[in-house]
């Protein structure tokens, strides 16, 4: 141990630390400075810049004792007073934010950065050194257009280049009266995220904390024949060990797939599962103890491929010993509607084409990390979920305690999409190790554990086909498909569905059917990620769809305008459409991407696509089936006249929070500082099923409107009924409660004391039950939705002829959600969907090596950075939905689904090269035009 | 039972040397550290004591020297555009500079660090419990090569993108160790061997890099890679053509070294490229296929010759 002097915000500081720890290590364990996150150990994520004397550096590649006697400036220390620094406005009012969890390191990378940059070459050149000097930093959310209009903007304020802008006072954005809906404003918690005094599941320090660390398994597919913990257990700090054995409760998401316990029992099934768990007083100390666990294994044939889980295992194991047949096959959905056969005979032309894509994952830049601690009241766990509602039902199975004993508390939460969507091992794994131990115990995941642990997009294969009349319209639609499951169910019955179902719209489709097959195998599971389950079938069909325009002559775009459902309609499946921007969203990336000008006729290597998109707003059916509602918000106002909104919605970057405020607000049509929200903490807010399927906005959102409408109409009841008035006679406009007269005019809170005399504070449900929908037949409940986003992408993209590498140089977006509660958040998850689409689209895919995952960290795993990532132009489409909260429809999944395919119809335009593999690798781009150059060859011959 | 780690601050090429020589077999210099801390994180290197050279101010120097101009090894890779110098007569160098990993990790990251940059390989560049899981592979005292499936050879990829451009321009470097210091020529020093790479000496400094500035050198750097910042190199290539129309090519991330060539004018490009790409020893630890790395060679080597004509 040695002494370290320093300086940090200009606070001196002498602490004692390792030879070797890492400067963010100081800064967040010893100094307790947590604002600057820690997002890969490996200096690939940019989450740790601090600046040392002025410099930017990444903390945690950095040993601390280089810097003895520095200057250190961590995002705490960047604004000297009780205001905001104006950078950090900047991301605030441009709606930079969403998780937060990059932020702070984002807001040092972009302060160091706006010194060096040069104005010489005009906004343009600056704009590109701002994207160049931004792309260490990891985003997974914004897709960077928002950041880098934040940096740009403060950048030529400094830079004189433009006037100074005021920022938006808190008035201005507040203006009572005006209204709330519709109004792009920052995320209410954008302060704390900005300064870096947001409190992440890493961030949160309870007092006498255990630290837990996981021995994985190295094996995919081995018997455990013993686990000797006693040398481990000799160790000094080591505080408990535990095994499989100790937790043998089955859980999982879907009720249908309960089949993965906390850590293996008998065998493993994959390479990272958990086996053992230490809970130590240190990190070093739980990794040391790992060292000494001695396991004997077994292995057994594994199966990595879904061909080989496809078939009969002979004399082998099965993954999983449950199921009829001798194979690793986990669920065959099959779903058929009119007549295919007939179909296909009355197509006069017909594409039929097979699909690859490898898996995906989420990324999200916040580890997995959570405390869990028994006291009187039972267990409590702060996690970084998604699903608070599941997961406390979960743990009461797993822990073997009622429903009552139970609480989880999310904080905020570092990004999801859909990758903290399932109970984890972890979240069970830390809560017995507390109660073993009587401690808390505290988990954080290092990035490679992030990967290991995926549940992302599934890898898969198909066959679609897709028939058509000479006039272009869709006859029959087809898709066989297999996807990769992984050693868990997860939500894989419900993509087995995805895949399936959610082909039967935007287009009308009289014949249409799917079978799909999800097979185990021995890698780790696959479950529900972004624009879940549909993104590669949707991927085939609007490449069969450019195939079929190519080979008819016909405009792509035409003919998807001939075959779009209308509103108001039920499709083939017996989907209930309402609202559909189908048309105005494809005819606006139309237009502005000068489509019918350039569309085939751009010079060769240089292509234009377009594709359309169709997703649910919130799955109808619950997952685990009872008959609450899917959301319930409670208000409660008291004398102040403060609202608060209580609700189990989980924020986790998406704005949801904000949501709500601003709904109630617009209801009640009061300021928003008036309004408070609780949410995701399952003893002190109403269930609400959590963050996925994109049903927050809808389903939570129509509940806090509810319980509003119920609160104004206490509150009106109050004031009537005191001054002996009919209700209908009065107002509550602009804070004030008025009667048509003005003879009753109260303010608010003199209409509160009314409604709380005798009665104290007041509180209010609201609830959101969706209505009864779907055919009557098996299966019928997949995809079901109160309503259904539409969407559309056109692409720009340059072919590399010689190398085959594709730059894509913008896309035009479109999505169709309704009605845009916030506009500057609906914006944020259109553009982070469109990125996260690029992603899987070039560069993206889990690579493994017998069952090993390879590219487990943020420099193999390749996320576009900001130089990666085009102009995007982005549309909000506004169709007003008829259920939907003030007409509100999904925004943060379906916009994903376009993207893709037109970025590789873009490629078949510059290079007649159709792709039918994800990722798009340059060689399978090369090996086609050369055969393409072959059979021109032999043409001419 | 766990060995005392060291970290420790010198002031002098001397002191460093001394301080190598006390802590044998078990130190690391660290300049920037870039490469270093993330090995040590990942269990890659496990070296107790870390000598930190970054306090050696002679290092951080840029100077003219008769027809020579010295680069010291610790001027970081960001630093090198502010030198007119450079910017001026070797414009290639910093193209290839500001191609290395991303922003940040160039303002701490130095020229000497990069041009000693551990070779890497997918299957080496792991966590200890994945190499584990993995079976160990040659680079990490197991048997085989894993990336070839059985070779008895290393193939780890050597990733400095600056090193290529510096050999094709002639560059030597001036090294210290316990013997004194001695001058060499860049590629002198990489050994085509994945295991151990570089062939100097374990108490070894670089002090500088020596470019003549003499030469009128035009020179022409590429590298593919999937993304457009921080990755390592799929393929490096510089082309070089002195005023008497010498050329050299040197190209990385084909080789666990630099593949290095000269010939005495561009009429000669298809044999000099014909021998660098008989010479590579691609293997499959990369995002891209062997065969298509192969192939760029080609293509980028040919491409630079046609740029080059236009310089």
């Amino acid at each position: 141990m040695k002494i370290l002097n320093l300086t940090i915000n200009g606070k001196h500081h002498e602490v004692l630390v390792d030879a070797h720890e890492k400067l963010s290590n100081v800064i967040r364990e010893k100094i307790g400075l947590t604002g600057t996150k820690i997002g890969c150990d490996q200096g690939s994520c940019g989450a740790c810049t601090v600046l040392v004397n002025n410099e930017p550096i990444l903390s945690c590649i950095t040993p601390a004792l280089r810097y003895d006697g520095a200057s250190i400036t961590t995002i705490e220390g960047i604004s000297t007073d009780a205001t905001l620094y104006k950078l950090q406005e900047k991301f605030v009012e441009k709606g930079a934010i969403q998780c937060g969890f990059c932020t702070p390191g984002m807001v040092m990378t972009a302060l160091s950065l706006t010194p060096t940059l040069s104005k010489e070459d005009g906004v343009a050149s600056m704009i590109e050194q701002i994207k160049d000097g931004l792309s260490g930093n990891v985003c997974r959310c914004t897709g960077y257009k928002k950041i880098i209009e934040a940096v740009a903007e403060y950048a030529l304020e400094e830079k004189g280049l433009i006037e100074k802008k005021e920022a938006l006072s808190d008035s201005s954005s507040e203006k009572v009266g005006m209204g709330t809906v519709g109004i792009g404003r920052p995320y209410i918690e954008a302060n704390k995220k900005v300064n870096g005094s947001a409190e992440y599941a890493d961030d949160i320090r309870i007092k006498n904390s255990l630290h837990a660390k996981f021995l994985r398994s190295i094996f995919p597919h081995a018997k455990i024949e013993n686990i000797d913990t006693s040398e481990a257990e000799k160790l000094q700090g080591v505080r408990a060990i535990a095994t499989g054995k100790e937790l043998p409760v089955k859980f999982g998401v879907l009720p249908i797939s309960n089949d993965e316990t906390a850590m293996a029992i008998d065998k493993v099934r994959y390479i990272g599962e958990v086996v053992a768990a230490v809970a130590a007083d240190t990190e070093e100390i739980a990794s040391a103890a790992l060292k000494l666990i001695k396991v004997k294994y077994q292995p057994i044939k594994e199966f990595l491929s879904i061909e080989e889980s496809l078939n009969d295992v002979g004399e082998n194991e099965k993954i999983h010993s449950y199921g009829k047949f001798n194979n690793n096959i986990h669920k065959k959905a099959e779903l058929r509607f009119g007549d295919q056969q007939k179909g296909l005979e009355e197509s006069d032309v017909i594409s039929k084409m097979t699909f690859e894509f490898e898996g995906v994952t989420h990324a999200f830049t916040e580890p997995h990390a959570a405390t869990a601690y028994w006291d009187e009241n039972g267990l409590t766990i702060i996690t970084a979920t998604q699903v608070p509602h599941y997961l406390h039902r979960a743990l009461a199975k797993v822990m073997e305690v009622p429903l009552s004993r139970v609480r989880v508390i999310k904080p905020y939460v570092g990004g999801g999409f859909g990758g903290k969507s399932d109970p984890f091992p972890h979240e069970m794994i830390i809560a017995h190790l507390a109660r073993k131990t009587g401690r808390p115990v505290k988990i954080r995941f290092t990035r490679e554990e992030v990967f290991i642990s995926n549940h992302g997009r599934h890898p898969s294969k198909m066959t679609l086909q897709l028939g058509v009349k000479n006039d272009g319209t869709f006859n029959v639609l087809d898709a066989d498909i297999a996807i990769d499951g992984g050693a868990y169910g997860s939500f894989g019955v419900v993509t087995s569905y995805y895949n399936g179902v959610l082909l039967q719209a935007p287009y009308k489709l009289n014949n249409f059917g799917f079978k799909t097959f999800r097979v185990y195998t021995n890698k780790p599971q696959c479950g529900a990620m972004r624009g879940h389950g549909a993104v590669n079938s949707r991927f085939a069909t609007e490449s069969l769809i450019d195939d079929l325009a190519h080979k008819l002559k016909m405009d792509p775009v035409e003919m998807r305008m001939k075959n779009f459902l209308t509103p108001h309609t039920l499709t083939v499946g017996e989907y209930r459409i309402t609202s559909n921007g189908s048309r105005e969203s494809l005819m606006k990336v139309a237009e502005q991407s000068d489509w019918k000008n350039r569309h085939g006729k751009l010079n060769t290597g240089h292509g234009l696509g377009v594709a359309c998109g169709f997703f649910i707003s919130g799955s109808a059916l619950p997952i685990i089936w009872n008959e609450l509602p899917q959301s319930t918000v409670h208000l409660k106002v008291d004398f102040d006249g403060r609202v608060l909104v209580t609700s189990g919605a989980s924020d986790i970057g998406q704005g949801s929070d904000t949501m709500l405020a601003m709904i109630v607000a617009e209801v009640l049509n009061i300021s928003m500082e008036k309004i408070f929200v609780l949410a995701a903490d399952t003893l002190l807010t109403p269930v609400d099923m959590g963050s996925y399927s994109s049903r927050v906005t809808f389903m939570a959102g129509n509940a806090a409107k509810n319980a509003a409408e119920n609160l104004r109409k206490e509150i009106l009841e109050a004031v009537a009924k005191r001054n002996e008035i009919a209700v209908e006679e009065l107002n509550l406009i602009n804070e004030r409660i008025f009667s048509n007269d003005k003879k009753i005019d109260l303010s608010w809170l003199e209409a509160i004391d009314i409604l709380t005399t005798k009665r104290g504070a007041v509180s209010i449900s609201g609830k959101y039950i969706s209505p009864k929908l779907g055919g009557d037949f098996k299966g019928a409940g997949a995809g079901l939705s109160p309503s259904y986003s539409f969407g559309a992408c056109a692409a720009e993209v340059k072919v590399d002829l010689e190398t085959g590498q594709v730059k894509i140089l913008k896309v035009w977006g479109a999505h169709d959600c309704g009605k845009a509660i916030n506009p500057l958040a609906v914006e944020g998850q259109l553009e982070g969907s469109w990125h996260m689409g690029i992603g899987q689209a070039m560069t993206e895919q889990m690579k493994y090596y017998k069952g090993l995952i390879v590219n487990n960290n943020f420099l193999d795993y390749k996320i576009p950075t900001s130089l990666d990532t085009p102009d995007i132009v982005t549309n909000i489409i506004e169709t007003i939905d008829p259920e939907g909260p003030f007409g509100a429809k999904e925004c943060g999944e379906g916009a994903l689904h376009p993207v893709i395919p037109a970025i590789a119809n873009a490629i078949y335009d510059a290079v007649g090269v159709r792709i039918t593999k994800l990722p798009i690798m340059p060689e399978d781009i090369l090996s086609e035009l050369k055969k393409m150059k072959q059979v021109e060859k032999e043409v001419a011959v | 039972m766990i060995a005392e780690k060291i970290y420790h601050k010198v002031k002098s090429v001397e002191e460093a040397i001394a301080m190598a020589i006390e802590h044998t077999d078990d130190f690391r210099y660290l300049a920037g550290g870039t490469d270093v801390i993330v090995n040590q994180f990942q269990g890659n290197d496990e070296k107790n004591c870390l000598i930190d050279i970054t306090g050696i101010e002679e290092l951080k120097q840029v100077k003219s020297d008769g027809n020579f101009i010295r680069i010291g090894s610790l001027v970081k890779l960001d630093e090198l555009k502010n030198h007119k110098i450079i910017s001026e007569n070797f414009p290639a160098l910093l193209e290839a500079a500001h191609s290395v990993a991303t922003p940040m990790l160039r303002k701490t990251a130095t020229i000497g660090g990069n041009i000693l940059c551990e070779n890497r390989c997918i299957f080496y560049n792991q966590s200890k419990w994945w190499r584990e899981a993995v079976g160990y592979c040659l680079k990490c005292d197991g048997a085989i090569c894993i990336a070839t499936g059985g070779k008895k050879n290393c193939f780890s990829k050597f990733v400095s993108d600056t090193a290529p451009v510096l050999i094709s321009y002639d560059a030597q470097i001036e090294v210290a160790d316990k013997n004194g210091i001695q001058q060499i020529k860049l590629e002198d020093i990489y050994t085509g061997d994945g295991l151990q790479p570089r062939n100097l000496s374990d108490s070894a400094i670089i002090i500088s890099i020596i470019l003549p500035f003499d030469k009128r050198y035009k020179c022409v750097f590429k590298k593919l890679r999937p993304r457009e910042s921080a990755d390592f190199t799929s393929l490096t290539t510089a082309v070089s053509v002195d005023e008497n129309g010498r050329v050299k090519i040197a190209v990385g991330g084909i080789d666990p070294k630099p593949i290095v060539t000269e010939g005495k004018s561009v009429s000669e490009k298809d044999e000099l490229i014909k021998y660098i790409f008989k010479k590579s020893r691609v293997v499959d630890n990369d995002y891209y296929s062997r065969p298509y790395r192969r192939e760029m060679i080609t293509v980028y080597l040919n491409r630079s010759f046609e740029e080059l004509s236009q310089l």
